[in-house]
């Protein structure tokens, strides 16, 4: 690989600040904190692959969520692997209610990974805080298209959370 | 009940440690050996064949035109299917992951049907002209034969093709239709999500 130091270090700047918002839209995708570590380890392989082809006509992080969306959508290609409900190891929780929200959080990634495919990609982009438009060109939908299927979604996990406190 | 913060507080609970840099990329390094492993292999297993079928025609001098034919259509189907295969292969390893969703399932439905086409076209013409390149090889060797020998030379090519064309080629096939149709149809099935009236 021939890129230059300062790619090398542009990388490990995008490394340190995506990679846990790429290994939650993979988690929120598969729900197997392995198996998404390795969805999210593949996609940081396109993005240091593909680093110097990279003109600027979205901006990185619009490019990097596209392409780990893309790997979650091959996912369907490895049929032997089964998802799981469960957290990372490492995952560290503190504070009040830590029980409470470890239970809620696993929930939420099992609500999600249970949604079709694009919905569960175009949830956990919306939660990761990014703008509509910037889904929209992520997922190739229109915006308006892009904010009904966010208001549905959040609809049907809020319904989902309620029906399992029932 | 859960609202719409808390979704979002719960969502940036989960969190990992990221892997060391360094176990990237040796992933690098791997996925770059592994493609380059697939495509040598394929290359050096069908340019080996048309590398001896060339050395036949130079040690042996044929001296009918049927045998020098048979060579041709043999160098033929081997160069066509490496042709086809290395065409198509960078777009098997790398298939437009810096594309939008909805592009990228189109681009992924492509790929899939240019393979059910390597498969069954493909194979299917690699196949006849090997048949037909071997039967008119074998014309020059058999006709100094006797007539027993080269109806048993003759029968032992053609049942050893017969059961490739009969036997292990459609098993194959099935099996890899059966896988491809399967992934055709699961992509399909998310195309369909697009659309603006589907519910979760």
């Amino acid at each position: 690989m021939n890129l230059s130091k300062e790619n090398k270090l542009d990388f490990e700047e995008l490394y340190t600040t995506y990679w846990q918002k790429i290994f939650r839209l993979c988690m929120g995708y598969v729900n197997d904190a392995d198996w998404a570590k390795d969805i999210a380890q593949e996609t940081f392989v396109s993005v240091w692959e593909n680093l110097s082809k990279f003109r600027g006509e979205s901006s990185i992080g619009t490019w990097i969520f596209r392409i780990a969306s893309n790997h979650c959508l091959r996912q369907i290609e490895r049929q032997n692997r089964m998802p799981k409900s469960e957290l990372p190891t490492d995952l560290e929780l503190t504070g009040q209610h830590s029980e409470e929200k470890e239970e809620n959080t696993v929930l939420l990634y099992r609500f999600i990974s249970e949604l079709p495919e694009m919905q569960r990609i175009i949830i956990s982009l919306e939660l990761e805080e990014l703008p509509q438009a910037e889904i929209a060109k992520i997922t190739g939908l229109s915006e308006a298209n892009t904010r009904v299927k966010i208001h549905r979604i959040k609809k049907k996990l809020t319904q989902n959370f309620a029906n399992y406190d029932q | 009940m859960i609202n719409e913060i808390d979704l979002k507080k719960l969502w940036g609970n989960q969190k990992t440690n990221a892997p060391d840099l360094a176990e990237l990329f040796q992933r690098v390094d791997k996925f770059k050996k592994k493609r380059l492993r697939t495509l040598i292999k394929l290359n050096i297993c069908l340019l080996a064949t048309a590398l001896f079928i060339g050395f036949v025609w130079y040690w042996y001098q044929p001296e009918m035109i049927t045998t020098k034919i048979g060579i041709c259509l043999v160098f033929l189907a081997i160069l066509i299917f490496l042709v086809a295969y290395n065409k198509l292969y960078p777009l098997f390893a790398k298939p437009g992951f810096e594309l939008n969703s909805k592009h990228y399932l189109q681009q992924l439905l492509h790929i899939k049907a240019k393979e059910l086409y390597l498969q069954k076209t493909m194979l299917k013409l690699y196949f006849a002209l090997l048949l037909l390149g071997i039967c008119l090889y074998l014309v020059e060797y058999t006709s100094r034969m006797e007539l027993l020998w080269a109806v048993v030379v003759y029968s032992v090519v053609l049942l050893w093709i017969g059961f490739n064309w009969f036997y292990l080629k459609p098993k194959i096939n099935k099996k890899q239709n059966i896988h491809l149709n399967n992934l055709i149809e699961k992509f399909k099935k998310i195309e369909e999500q697009f659309k603006t009236n589907q519910k979760p």
